[in-house]
């Protein structure tokens, strides 16, 4: 767990040479000590400075701020403080010593960031995992969360889609709400929803924190978890600039394609279905539409950074481009980031900074042929000898969705924060910060006319009549003012560190949408809505504009406000007993005035035994600290109009009336809001130890956790008498959700004979179960979710089950004859050769009562290990990761209302009695394709998500050419996926967690190459 | 300096503090945040103007494609008049059971159609509650309150003959907790309606041309009849009916096929029919009634549920016009276009031999034209002129007036036959149990697919009869009452008989 210090060498600065006389009066002497840690200046309060002869001495205040009086004969003084190496400094004539203590490499003091601040690991009762720099740049991704997976206990991520650009998902110790269920990002101190816009050279840490003692001040918003980020800054006293250049090129490639029938497999299961449609199976052609979509596709990251520092000013600054091609044609993702850090001291009591970063990027978006590809014939042909494209029954041509795809946005994100810390009444820090988050989108999807032709010459369904263009333009901006008081001070054996704060955020977002179609000319520079060309429509009403929809509004999850009022005391007894309480006061815009406040506590214990008189004698242990914490912790992220009964007006509620059939223009009530919702509460206890052993070559932290979601807010279907329509459903505080599991974290390292190494192994279980849904009256009680294409629900969240679990038939062999199928309850529509459903109920009916649970979307057990090999410039690095537990739902094979392709082993389909147990005969869909445990697939995986060899350049050689540092690398990311999973890729999910782990065909996650060269100066 | 940085910071402290209490003390109105682009209820309707946008809204529903029994013509494919149609395995399991008499109480379909009905009667409840309270033209808002009572009635029917007794709601916010009423109390409320609006309603011809498409006071009492005739009330019945018929606004179309065509929309024949845009989406005006049933394959009309039987083919007189207007046949040119079909429906289908479903379509839904949004601007009549014919026909048999009956009756015969004397020739048959067969038959022939014959043999007890060999037994009077909405109720809602297990 020991974490590497960037640190430099002592330094002792003289400051303020000014000689006050020679008078042998006693002289005052005062200073600053201070650390630097991760970057940064950290202050050290607590120091003891000791006037070396005597017993007179002082500590330093909340600021590192100390004051003596010296005698004549006192000469020298002695700083030393937990954690770091002692130091004497002989006192001449100055009047100001700026003092920066070196931490102890033998006892390591590690300053973790916390919520509204740092604080030194050892004084810690949360639960707090780091991610450092060197583990942030592994994996070849435009979001530095995707570093997390494998790296943190108890926090699993996975994609939505491979797809460059697409958001990742996070979660946090399982998940623990209906809602959106993603952590909070806190950049530099702005809270936000993603970190989408950062460079992940720009980030100096990731922490991740957990437990309630650690995310309760972050009240409404820290249920879900919290990540705070912190980014790069000058160095105090590094007056030479630092320069670095990070360059890396990757190429990416599909990890495996799924086994699919070919066009003779094809025309096999055909025959069985209609006898007698290909005559002669060895003549039919054979297209694999995968090999046709897919492509080998780079990846582009540059970066140049600068750093340093002058007696006042810190300074970060960073530029970088990353560009990503998808493995998809027409698929991208590419970004400019800018990232300008820095800090003034204005007084030595006054001091001022910003973070910010700007972030142009733009990204294109495939259609989606990956779908198309699964589904489309064998038979087909993409193309005709013409040229043209060939047309495929049902799914059209992937190939001629892409050519006439052209989907873009376009966007700018502005994060930052400006800030200023005043020092006062000696202990005292008073911090205000300004940030704000705006987002500005554009967007642009055109479609050419065109049109498909059968082979029979007659125009396919994939076809567009008339081009078509959509534009759409969202603006989004937050501002969050944030004002904290902090007290600082160490009075013998106590330390107290009391914060109190008060914060507001304001975020609103508009958005305009438009679309018409006729474009005059298909050209890009047209691809604007100002110059309407009409048109004739023979079938409609005779000449319409060319604007077919308008939409303008405020994005519903991203309208509110909140002020919040927050305190925290730590109070540490002889670096012995900690204790943490905290408590933060939030009202939301999102709930009617009189539930509009929630209060969130927390408090947390821990006891570092290491320090104990006793632990002194017991050499193997470096380390021993246990804790304990209890705490209420908010989720809020909620449509802010859930609250209200509105008015609805649009196209479905008006009627046609009239000879020239006018659509005449009505408005009614909408769906009933509910005015009594309140916060859904996670109440979450955590027991963890921490313990090192032979001088902390192993190192190890155990957690416990236990997390209850009450009051979830969900959105349930109502009785249909109450008129709210299909598929409306109302938010209601109903439900209850219970996280459980273990997280470990262990690491071994050491050194033998000039080769470094290290090992890590990290984990969590994870036991995830609804308690309660619904249970008011008239309310409902299930929760259902997982739409597939063909509306079938395929999850159902119900009492005793994990959220999101699958839901369908148990299969129970194939009937292989008739009197099979006597002996059997079966479906009216089962025959010999179709799947035997098991009769759940017993009531001798096979009915949609005997569907029931197959499997669960959230794994029961999460890894990650690691392994690092260093000798003298050579490193290799290695990372693996995995799951347990979970199942896939593979929804693309069940959504079958026409014949499509199929997977490989359909083929060993029943063709009479006895030919098979598991593949029922052959169908274009239907009864066999019911949702059931045929189509359920373990999640289970094991997976080398990085592999990176690495050389720097011995300094000797680097030296002579004034360079710091040269380091060239190879990576593999995602080389090597052990799953039985069919398809691309076995870390996907949705950020629905009603809908996740269904698989509709998503976009693969590619396996990577890189190459990459990094150099400072 | 050191004295004036302290002075700095007590300026920093007040100034702090001042911004804090400030900050403080509005915060009420910070977290005030009113939604954007959206009235809330509480403040609609308060106009004229918005009286008349809430009236228009309980319309819409009608365009609501689930509203059409849920969205497949489940009412036909459950009669002897058509099978599920479309290709084999389209909507097997969902919309094949109705077919065969196999659905479940989860069955697809049933919790969409009950949703929608009562999302219609919402709206209207809308309209009743809150439109009183509007200051406004007195006789408009009587118009309006009775347009609105008027739908109640008609989603209530609906309801009631589907599931019997069920929740009554005339509010827009209903109590949590409402079990069944019993059918005679919904019936009770669908009479009282209709009456009120038979009242309150202009006539038909004193609506603008723009407003065709609005409850007319016929539009009630043939709504009433019809009501009054699923009770067995056959002397209301026959006055309704008659006071339609002599209120002289309404007459046969001269061509059978403009009867539900495009030519006939609001036309003479037409008493009360749903308007549609064609467009594809009911946002813009579309109803995908027609699009369901819309030929499969070539031309590209639709999904090609609701497929004529063999048996309706095969019942008709010999050359009643009314088959070839009733059924599109593969290789027929209707508007210029022909009918090849689905590739993957067989022509006909065999069982040891004998044909016993032929590929067609229901050309009642017919429009012009050989694309897609055509078809969604097919206006569904429902409720025709010959309807309430013959509907006068039935009561004033039952009340013992065989030759008014037979009057009515031989009407509608007489514009099937479009003017060809050899065919259909004029009934006369005074046995009142003979007559009421053949006027059962007349209104299988003359109304084949409008998702009137299921109801029909339901309501006549001749649906064990004719349906049985389709798999219909006596809880099929009733529909299940659907699963989810005895779950959501948490049992409060009770299953009908016969469907319990």
């Amino acid at each position: 767990m020991s974490r590497k210090i960037i640190c430099k060498v002592l330094l002792i600065n003289v400051l303020g040479l000014f000689f006050f006389g020679a008078n042998a009066q006693n002289r005052s002497i005062k200073g600053k000590v201070t650390s630097i840690e991760e970057g940064k200046n950290i202050e050290l309060p607590g120091v003891n400075v000791t006037i070396i002869g005597t017993s007179k001495g002082t500590t330093t205040d909340a600021e590192g701020n100390f004051n003596l009086e010296l005698a004549p004969s006192e000469t020298s003084l002695s700083f030393s403080f937990i954690g770091y190496t002692s130091q004497t400094v002989v006192i001449t004539n100055q009047t100001f010593l700026n003092i920066i203590l070196q931490t102890d490499t033998e006892q390591l003091e590690e300053v973790v960031v916390v919520g509204y601040g740092v604080q030194r690991k050892s004084d810690l009762t949360g639960s707090i995992s780091s991610v450092k720099e060197g583990d942030l740049t592994k994996i070849p991704s435009f979001n530095a969360v995707q570093s997390l997976q494998g790296k943190v206990a108890g926090v699993q991520v996975f994609n939505s889609s491979g797809a460059p650009g697409a958001a990742p998902v996070v979660r946090v110790r399982g998940v623990g709400t209906f809602n959106n269920s993603s952590p909070i990002y806190v950049v530099d101190g702005v809270i936000l929803d993603d970190i989408s816009f950062l460079n992940a050279s720009d980030i100096q840490s990731m922490e991740v924190l957990k437990d309630a003692s650690s995310t309760a001040i972050f009240g409404s918003r820290g249920a879900n978890g919290v990540i705070i980020v912190t980014t790069k800054q000058g160095k105090v006293g590094q007056e030479k600039a630092v320069i670095s250049v990070n360059s890396e090129y990757s190429f990416q490639q599909v990890g495996k394609t799924i086994d699919l029938l070919n066009g003779k497999e094809f025309g096999a299961i055909t025959n069985d279905i209609l006898p007698g449609t290909y005559n002669n199976l060895n003549l039919l052609p054979n297209t694999d539409w995968q090999n046709l979509i897919f492509r080998t596709a780079p990846i582009q990251s540059y970066q140049i950074s600068a750093n340093g520092a002058s007696a006042k000013t810190t300074y970060y600054f960073g530029v970088s481009y990353f560009k990503q091609e998808g493995i998809v044609p027409k698929s991208s993702f590419e970004r400019i980031t800018l990232k300008f850090n820095n800090t003034y001291s204005i007084s030595d009591n006054v001091k001022i900074g910003n973070n910010i970063t700007l972030a142009p990027f733009q990204q294109q978006n495939a259609p989606d042929v990956v779908y198309q590809a699964f589904r489309a014939q064998p038979l087909r042909t993409p193309y005709y000898s013409d040229g043209s494209f060939g047309a495929v029954p049902n799914v059209g041509n992937p190939l001629a969705s892409l050519e006439y795809s052209n989907n873009t946005n376009k966007g700018l994100r502005l994060v930052g924060n400006v800030f200023g810390d005043v020092k006062f009444l000696k202990d005292f820090l008073f911090h205000s910060s300004f940030g704000v988050d705006l987002a500005f989108n554009k967007s642009n999807d055109f479609t050419p006319a065109f049109t498909v032709f059968n082979p029979d010459g007659t125009a396919n369904q994939q076809q567009n009549l008339l081009s078509s263009l959509g534009k759409g333009t969202s603006n989004s901006s937050t501002w969050l003012w944030e004002n904290t008081v902090t007290f600082n001070k160490q009075i013998k054996d106590h330390r107290l560190n009391v914060l109190a704060g008060y914060t507001l955020q304001e975020t609103s977002n508009e958005y305009i949408n438009i679309r018409g179609s006729n474009i005059i000319r298909d050209l890009p520079e047209l691809r604007y809505l100002n110059n309407p060309l009409y048109f004739y429509n023979p079938i409609n009403t005779p000449v319409i504009n060319n604007l077919s929809s308008i939409e303008n509004g405020v994005d519903a999850n991203l309208y509110y406000s909140l002020v919040s009022y927050l305190f925290r005391l730590n109070y540490t007894w002889k670096d012995k007993y900690l204790l943490t309480a905290s408590i933060r006061r939030d009202g939301s815009s999102k709930f009617s005035p009189t539930n509009r406040y929630g209060n969130f506590p927390s408090f947390a214990i821990g006891w570092n035994a290491i320090n104990e008189r006793f632990m002194q004698d017991v050499k193997i242990f470096t380390n021993l600290k246990v804790r304990a914490s209890w705490g209420a912790i908010g989720n809020e992220k909620i449509n802010y109009l859930r609250q209200y009964s509105l008015i609805t007006s649009s196209g479905l509620t008006s009627p046609v009336f009239g000879l020239a059939n006018n659509l005449v223009s009505g408005a009614t009530f909408d769906v009933s809001g509910n005015p009594n919702l309140v916060w859904e509460t996670t109440y979450q206890s955590d027991i963890g130890i921490e313990v090192g052993f032979f001088n902390n070559r192993l190192t190890g932290e155990f957690d416990y956790f236990n997390k209850q979601t009450k009051d979830i807010l969900i959105p349930l279907r109502t009785q249909g008498y109450f008129g709210n329509g299909n598929g409306a459903l109302v938010t209601v505080n109903a439900g209850t959700v219970l996280n459980s599991g273990f997280e470990f974290n262990v690491a071994w390292q050491d050194e033998f004979k000039g080769v470094k190494y290290k090992v890590g192994f990290l984990g969590n279980t994870l036991h995830n179960e609804v308690l309660a849904v619904g249970g008011s009256k008239g309310i409902d009680s299930t929760l259902v979710g997982g739409y597939l294409g063909n509306g079938q629900a395929s999850t159902l969240s119900r009492v005793g089950l994990p959220i999101g679990a699958f839901y369908g038939y148990k299969t129970n062999g194939i009937f292989q004859n008739d009197a099979d199928l006597a002996a059997y309850p079966h479906d009216p529509n089962a025959a010999a050769g179709d799947l035997r459903f098991v009769d759940v109920n017993k009531d001798g009916k096979i009915t949609d009562a005997d569907r029931t649970y197959i499997g669960s979307p959230i794994p029961t057990f999460i890894y990650g290990f690691n392994f690092q090999l260093g000798y003298k410039g050579v490193e290799l690095l290695t990372d693996f990761q995995g799951q347990y537990g979970n199942s896939i739902l593979n929804g693309k094979e069940i959504v079958r209302p026409d014949p499509y392709n199929f997977e490989k082993h359909v083929i060993n389909r029943w063709t009479g009695e006895g030919t098979s147990t598991t593949e029922p005969r052959s169908s274009f869909g239907g009864y066999n394709y019911s949702i059931s445990d045929r189509f359920i697939q373990s999640g289970a995986y094991l997976r080398l998500r990085s592999l990176t060899l690495a050389y720097s350049l011995p300094k000797q050689w680097i030296d002579k050419v004034a360079l710091k540092q040269v380091k060239v690398y190879v990576r593999g990311t995602n080389l090597f996926t052990s799953s039985s999973f069919t398809g691309y890729s076995p870390d996907f999910g949705s950020s629905d967690v009603l809908s996740n782990n269904i698989d509709n065909g998503s976009y693969p996650v590619p396996k990577v190459y890189s190459v990459g060269l990094n150099v400072t100066f | 300096m050191r004295k004036q940085l302290k002075t700095n910071h007590l300026k920093l402290k007040v100034a702090v503090l001042f911004i804090a209490l400030l900050l403080t003390t509005s915060c009420d109105d910070f977290l005030d945040k009113k939604p954007q682009g959206q009235l809330l209820q509480t403040s609609f309707p308060v106009s004229a103007a918005d009286a008349l946008l809430v009236t228009n809204a309980a319309y819409a529903s009608l365009r609501n494609w689930f509203y059409h029994s849920g969205g497949f013509p489940i009412l036909d494919i459950m009669s002897d008049d058509a099978r599920k149609g479309s290709s084999i395995a389209d909507g097997f399991s969902t919309v094949g059971p109705y077919d065969n008499f196999t659905i479940t109480r989860q069955q697809d379909g049933l919790d969409r159609w009950w949703n929608a009905l009562y999302q219609g009667i919402k709206a209207a409840n809308v309209v009743i509650n809150s439109v009183p309270a509007v200051p406004m033209d007195a006789n408009l808002k009587n118009r309006y309150l009775a347009e609105a009572r008027f739908l109640r009635a008609i989603f209530y029917f609906d309801l009631v003959r589907a599931w019997g007794g069920v929740p009554l709601v005339t509010t827009p916010t209903p109590a949590l907790d409402l079990v069944r009423a019993t059918k005679d109390e919904v019936y009770a409320l669908i009479i009282n309606d209709l009456i009120f609006a038979t009242q309150n309603l202009p006539e038909q011809s004193a609506y603008t041309a723009n407003d065709l498409g609005r409850a007319s006071k016929g539009a009630a009492k043939a709504y009433l009849a019809k009501v009054y005739l699923f009770k067995n009330d056959f002397t209301n019945a026959e006055k309704y009916t008659l006071e339609v018929i002599n209120s002289a606004q309404y007459s046969l179309e001269p061509n059978f096929e403009d009867a539900n065509g495009i030519a006939g929309n609001f036309g003479v024949e037409s008493i009360f029919e749903i308007g549609a845009r064609p467009t594809e989406g009911a946002d813009t005006g579309g109803d995908q009634f027609a699009n369901t049933q819309g030929i499969r394959g070539t031309p590209n009309r639709g999904w090609g549920f609701n497929r004529p039987s063999l048996n309706l083919i095969n019942s008709f007189e010999a050359n009643d016009p009314r088959k070839e207007g009733t059924v599109i046949f593969l290789g027929e040119i209707l508007d210029g276009v022909k009918t090849i079909g689905d590739s993957a429906t067989p022509d006909t289908t065999k069982v040891n031999g004998v044909a016993i479903e032929v590929e067609c379509y229901n050309q009642k839904i017919w429009t012009p034209g050989s694309n897609v949004p055509a078809t969604w601007g097919h206006h569904r009549r429902l409720m025709r002129y010959s309807d309430v014919l013959l509907m006068a026909a039935e009561s004033s048999n039952e009340n013992g007036k065989p030759a008014q009956a037979l009057q009515f009756l031989n009407q509608v015969r007489k514009r099937a036959r479009g003017g060809n004397n050899s065919i259909l020739i004029d009934i006369a048959q005074t046995n009142k149990d003979l007559l009421r067969d053949i006027i059962l038959d007349e209104r299988r022939h003359e109304l084949a697919l409008e998702g009137h014959r299921f109801w029909d043999l339901v309501r006549t007890n001749k649906a064990t009869t004719i349906l049985g060999s389709l798999g219909f037994t006596n809880k099929y009077n009733l529909l299940p009452i659907p699963q989810t909405q005895i779950d959501i109720s948490q049992g409060r809602l009770k299953q009908n008989d016969g469907w319990i297990n």
